[in-house]
């Protein structure tokens, strides 16, 4: 028990200790996530200033550069900077103030994603910000503030500015921005931020959570290489349409509150077929939070009355946007590596997005089937098929106008007699020696021109 | 390693002969790690076995294994086994490196035929998570480009992509579908041109052997942590344009056993990431006797009527060229 809480409870005998330490706080917080996405959320921090400084969705000339290697982790953005008051009274806050004032659209809402990057990375930061009107600079040293716990200061969880300045009039504008440094480096963060493939990896995956920041002309770059995306596509031609819907929910009717409401647009088709892409995707306020998703989550197995995700189903693509003033009205988790299914909003999306997927799924299956029949020999129809194959890629954006799921439908094999398809194996050798003498050039002419040659002179009845 | 064997006949492919030897020359220098005939050399023989051979008579290593997985034509790989010493095991190699214990030093040669991709990421970890102090771990892929798809090719790619083609674009979807995420996110079509191909795969490798160390040295003590140091970085074309790249497994403690080996004494050891090339000149057995008369060089070496630069490559690699001559056995 922290030394500083006990006069209070010498006071009152009936008092019970509950208040944290800061040794949990910082035990429970770094170890809820991994290493990838607690750098992300800095960069989502840095996308919200964005956001606050263009309401209007243009990020161009905006940029956040992130440097790392072995000994250093450094952030650095124009994004509009930290107002004083902001990291006074809420920024450096473990969790977010019931009274603090809301970001438009934000990415960060927990109020826990900055301070637990910093602990999981090193021993030290220093953030520096400044905004037009005022700046201010902070150096800490965690151990240090971790130690006031036992230097009689239990509760007290201030950080300290090393110099603060406000009502400033002439910040010029290119000093506005943050810059945030962590040095002593864990060690195993330094191991991990040495290695090709861990940057890689966090490129992928920063890319892919701001996919739509960065098609807005955000510019990230990691080491001084600039990130790429690739936006989202739907394949797209006369006979195969992606479905789409978009529906605003009232918050009203989501926590009985008066309020501002969350809209939700759904896209459902195809796309080339890649086994590991075949999916839900999921984005709140532009930040994809969950990838290609096969399970239960979103739409697959049982639990929904939904085939499993299966291989044939490897073309399907399904997108959910979910977008609010009010961050906290979307349903995604502090990690924001998934959704909350249990959450309202999540529970009846999930519902329409099972229902989107219902009939791609069934034209995916249908086209499995097609192609089993023309490979069986009972059909030459590929008509699904080459719906599929004439198709081409669109961005989902070009979609505007509410659309159901447009596909050919499946054309009934051709009435004729019963057919039975005949397999056998024979050595190479002799198969060859067949091919050469019946003068054709593929195993299966081999095949159907004996059984022709054997029913020329033994299958008269 | 199956099928492209009755095409190509190995033992006639001059860059691939003279990286052979280069080889060789490598693994004498193992000694101060331990007796190489005490290593064990594991490697992907085809049916010409010419690998074994060498470092079988050169180096007396006689603790053998031939990964071969074309089960089909057994008694055939049986029949051209040349020493009792050789084992031969009928499976892929992502099934047999696994089982194997390469705790004792072994020589790891993964002598592919193909472009690299996922399978071969993958037999590569393996071997560096078990591979002892002391050890090498030799890969050759091909770098070849995909940038000359026959118009069957052009259409599938934009009937299974819904774009319209495009030599860069094609390129990289082609190089993604087999490395799939380890190819960085920033890779363009454009910087699989030309020897792009090679310098990407080989980071690709690079980083990924790296990863694989660091997850294994995670829970080993300082001394017993265990290095990688890349020695063998060539580049070569017998048909196909292909890159060997080697590494040797130390522990942290050994690196004066490192310097003692002298790898790079060697001409064509290359720590970094420039390749070697191994360029053939083409030579009749006359001139390659008249150079020899000549070598190792004093001054000047010349020949009338052959190029500089082939001359100058000769005596570069004299020592491992090889000659073929028609011979009838009786």
């Amino acid at each position: 028990m922290p030394e500083q809480s006990k006069p209070a409870l010498d006071k009152n005998p009936k008092l019970i200790n509950a208040s944290p330490t800061k040794e949990f706080f910082i035990y429970m917080l770094t170890r809820d996530i991994p290493l990838t996405r607690a750098i992300l959320d800095l960069i989502d921090n840095s996308v919200d200033g964005a956001r606050r400084m263009r309401s209007n969705g243009n990020f161009n000339d905006l940029t956040i550069r992130v440097e790392l290697d072995k000994n250093h982790f450094k952030i650095a953005d124009n994004c509009g900077g930290i107002p004083v008051d902001i990291a006074r009274n809420y920024a450096f806050r473990f969790g977010r103030p019931k009274d603090a004032p809301l970001t438009p659209g934000s990415v960060g809402q927990f109020g826990v994603g900055m301070k637990r990057t910093f602990f999981k990375l090193g021993r030290h930061f220093t953030v520096c910000s400044a905004t037009m009107t005022s700046q201010f600079e902070m150096d800490i040293d965690v151990e240090q503030w971790k130690a006031t716990d036992q230097a009689g200061k239990a509760d007290d969880w201030h950080f300290e500015f090393k110099t603060v300045e406000e009502d400033l009039s002439d910040v010029p504008a290119d000093k506005i921005g943050t810059r945030i440094e962590i040095s002593e480096l864990y060690e195993s963060v330094a191991e991990s931020f040495a290695l090709d493939n861990f940057l890689t990896r966090l490129k992928n995956e920063m890319s892919l959570a701001h996919t739509l920041s960065i098609d807005k002309g955000l510019t990230i770059t990691v080491n001084t290489i600039p990130l790429n995306n690739e936006p989202a596509k739907l394949f797209i031609s006369d006979k195969l349409k992606p479905a789409f819907v978009e529906k605003i929910y009232q918050r009203e009717l989501l926590d009985g509150k008066p309020g501002l409401p969350v809209t939700v647009k759904l896209f459902a088709g195809v796309a080339e077929r890649i086994l590991h892409e075949g999916g839900w995707y999921v984005f709140c306020n532009g930040r994809l939070v969950i990838r290609a998703d096969q399970s239960a989550i979103t739409i697959w197995g049982q639990a929904h009355d939904m085939r499993q995700y299966h291989p044939d189903f490897a073309y399907f693509r399904g997108y959910a946007y979910f977008d609010s003033d009010d961050a906290t009205l979307l349903p995604w988790t502090t990690t924001k590596t998934g959704v909350d299914v249990d959450s309202p909003i999540y529970r009846s999306v999930q519902q329409e997005m099972i229902e989107l997927s219902k009939p791609v799924l069934t034209f995916l299956s249908n086209l499995e089937k097609e192609r089993a029949a023309v490979e069986k020999g009972d059909s030459t129809d590929k008509s699904l098929d080459q719906a599929i194959k004439s198709a081409t890629a669109q961005r989902t954006e070009t979609f505007q106008i509410s659309t159901k799921f447009v596909a050919p439908q499946p054309n009934p094999i051709q009435a004729g007699p019963p057919m039975q398809k005949i397999q056998y194996t024979k050595p190479l050798s002799e198969v060859k020696k067949a091919m050469k003498r019946l003068n054709v050039h593929t195993y299966v002419a081999v095949g159907e021109k004996t059984f022709d040659y054997y029913m020329e002179y033994e299958g008269a009845e | 390693m199956s099928g492209s064997y009755r095409t190509i006949n190995y033992s006639l492919r001059p860059a691939k002969t003279i990286e052979r030897k280069m080889l060789c020359e490598v693994f004498h220098r193992l000694y101060p790690f331990g007796k190489i005939e005490n290593y064990r050399y594991i490697g992907f023989g085809s049916i010409y076995f010419s690998d074994f051979q060498l470092f079988h008579r050169n180096l007396g290593i006689d603790n053998m294994l031939s990964i071969e997985k074309d089960a089909y034509a057994k008694e055939c790989f049986e029949f051209n086994k040349p020493y009792k010493c050789i084992t031969i095991d009928y499976r892929k190699s992502s099934e047999v490196l696994p089982e194997l214990d390469m705790s004792s030093k072994s020589i790891v040669w993964l002598d592919y035929e193909s472009k690299l991709d996922e399978s071969i990421l993958s037999d590569v970890c393996t071997v560096c998570a078990k591979a002892g102090s002391g050890s090498l771990l030799i890969v050759t892929f091909n770098v070849h480009t995909d940038r000359n798809p026959d118009e069957e090719q052009k259409k599938a790619y934009t009937e299974q992509t819904g774009m319209e083609y495009n030599v860069d674009d094609y390129a990289l979807h082609e190089f993604r579908k087999r490395l799939g995420d380890a190819v960085p996110r920033e890779v363009k079509g454009t910087d699989l041109r030309g020897k792009g191909v090679g310098k990407i795969s080989r980071n690709i490798l690079k980083s990924r052997i790296a990863e694989a160390f660091s997850a294994r040295n995670g829970v080993l003590l300082t001394e017993n942590k265990l290095v990688q140091r890349q020695i063998i970085n060539f580049l070569y074309t017998d048909g196909a344009p292909m890159m060997t790249l080697g590494w040797i497994f130390y522990e942290t403690s050994e690196e004066n056993k490192l310097d003692a080996c002298s790898f790079n004494e060697l001409n064509f050891v290359r720590y970094e990431d420039t390749a070697y090339n191994i360029k053939v000149p083409c030579l009749t057995s006359k001139e390659m006797r008249h150079l020899n008369a000549q070598l190792p060089r004093g001054e000047t070496v010349n020949l009338p009527g052959v190029p500089t630069d082939d001359i100058e490559t000769y005596a570069e690699l004299y020592r491992y060229f090889p000659a073929f001559v028609e011979a009838i056995y009786t």
